[in-house]
């Protein structure tokens, strides 16, 4: 399954392609599977790497479906780098001793929607800023964020389970 | 070594963040207007930051020299002070010119008073101007706060002023802007008193009302605002002789305006052709 990774991977970078070209619900919702999709970069693959990777992916995101180069880079490459520190505090050391990968089935859904949840919103805050959130009113930029961190929360956890199912 | 691996690995991740982070910036901002907008205004708060806090810094240890020099600027300028202090006390006389309007005719020209008398009945002014400066006679002179007298005599450098507190001078004067003319002359007793005379009964007067110059006298100009009325009384049966408290006090008189009628010559010139009597 480890060695599907990276073809799963692809084909859900894809999926969020089609998902910004075409799921536009409405101006308060901003649909991102890819802050999950970095946090369930395996832990053995260091933070440069990792960076890297959710540079590129939202680079291709950018210029395929977003319109916009660089936003969603911008604000994924930060989830990337606190991926391993993220992991280490809600799911424990052992996993980045173990160099594992979390799922619902070893963590429990409580602890992976936590994790999806901070993720997602740190991805959102630096978005939403990104895309002119000071040009708007508060209230409209809060709304924006809980109903997009809602959204993308319900979204990710299907997605966490694909890219990282449980082996045992 | 295993320290130092992971604080490398650590400085590696960082410098890879920040170079990424930066590429993604610079291609939102190439692309976006809104965008370039705020991470530019991002970018100047940083900056902002880290330059103004440099400043602070060499703001402290330059205090010493920002005192000096302000302590520098400081006495230069009250030096230009104290010259431009000077310049205007000078000018001062200058200055009295600009309350009166241009009456159409006349000149005016600022002079110094430099010796007054007032105890006798017959006073006068020596005022430092001439006829160099353009000084004739028969002109009037006069301050904001009414008049002083009439040029006498007048030599290269100083004139002879008949004071109004001389009992031989009268100025035509008017009650009000459009009452009854009538003479003013000295009461021979105060520096500040006159008494405006040959007032017909018919007019109606209040005690306070101003008196100004009639300007029919061609050595004043019209209106030029001389005291207030006081006590009255009649006289023979005919007239009313009026107390008038002078605005200009005597006794603080420094400096005057010169006033000049440049047609004096021409009407006194008509006025002796037809046997008219002079004022």
């Amino acid at each position: 399954m480890k060695h599907n990774f990276f073809i799963r991977y692809f084909l859900l970078l894809a999926a969020q392609i089609l998902l910004c070209g075409y799921f536009h619900l409405t101006p308060y919702i901003m649909l991102s599977i890819l802050p999950a999709m970095v946090l369930c970069i395996p832990t053995r693959i260091g933070t440069p790497t990792a960076m890297v990777i959710a540079f590129l992916s939202a680079l291709a995101v950018d210029f395929l479906a977003e319109g916009l180069p660089g936003i969603n880079a911008l604000a994924l490459v930060p989830v990337a780098f606190c991926r391993k520190t993220l992991c280490g505090l809600i799911f424990g050391s052992e996993l980045l001793v173990r160099e594992d990968s979390f799922s619902i089935a070893k963590y429990g859904a409580l602890k992976v929607i936590f994790a999806i949840s901070v993720v997602q919103a740190l991805f959102l805050l630096v978005y939403l800023w990104a895309d002119g959130g000071g040009a708007r009113p508060l209230g409209f930029n809060l709304l924006r964020f809980v109903c997009s961190l809602a959204a993308g929360v319900l979204l990710s956890v299907p997605v966490t389970h694909v890219l990282c199912p449980d082996d045992r | 070594m295993p320290g130092r691996g992971k604080i490398t690995g650590v400085i590696v991740s960082v410098a890879i963040f920040m170079a990424l982070e930066i590429a993604a910036l610079g291609m939102l901002k190439g692309r976006g207007p809104m965008q370039g907008f705020f991470i530019s205004k991002g970018a100047h708060s940083v900056m902002s930051v880290l330059w103004g806090g440099g400043e602070k810094v060499r703001g402290y240890f330059t205090l010493r020299k920002t005192n000096e020099d302000l302590a520098r600027e400081n006495f230069e300028l009250t030096r230009e002070l104290s010259a431009y202090r000077a310049i205007a006390e000078r000018l001062k006389t200058d200055s009295l010119c600009r309350v009166f309007p241009a009456a159409a005719g006349f000149t005016y020209m600022p002079a110094d008073i430099v010796k007054i008398s007032r105890n006798t009945q017959h006073n006068y002014l020596i005022i430092a101007q001439g006829s160099e400066d353009g000084v004739i006679p028969r002109s009037g002179v006069i301050t904001p706060r009414g008049v002083v007298g009439i040029v006498d005599e007048v030599s290269r450098h100083h004139s002879f002023v008949i004071s109004l507190m001389n009992s031989g001078l009268n100025v035509s004067a008017r009650l009000g802007k459009e009452g009854a003319v009538g003479p003013l002359s000295w009461d021979g007793v105060s520096t500040s008193g006159a008494y405006l005379r040959e007032i017909p009964l018919q007019y109606r007067f209040e005690p306070g009302d101003t008196v100004y110059t009639s300007g029919f006298s061609s050595i004043f100009p019209a209106d030029i605002p001389l005291g207030v009325t006081g006590e009255s009384r009649i006289v023979n049966g005919a007239t009313y002789e009026i107390k008038i408290r002078l605005f200009q006090d005597f006794n603080s008189v420094r400096h005057a305006i010169i006033v000049t009628n440049p047609g004096l010559g021409e009407i006194a010139g008509l006025e002796q052709e037809k046997g008219g009597s002079k004022q």
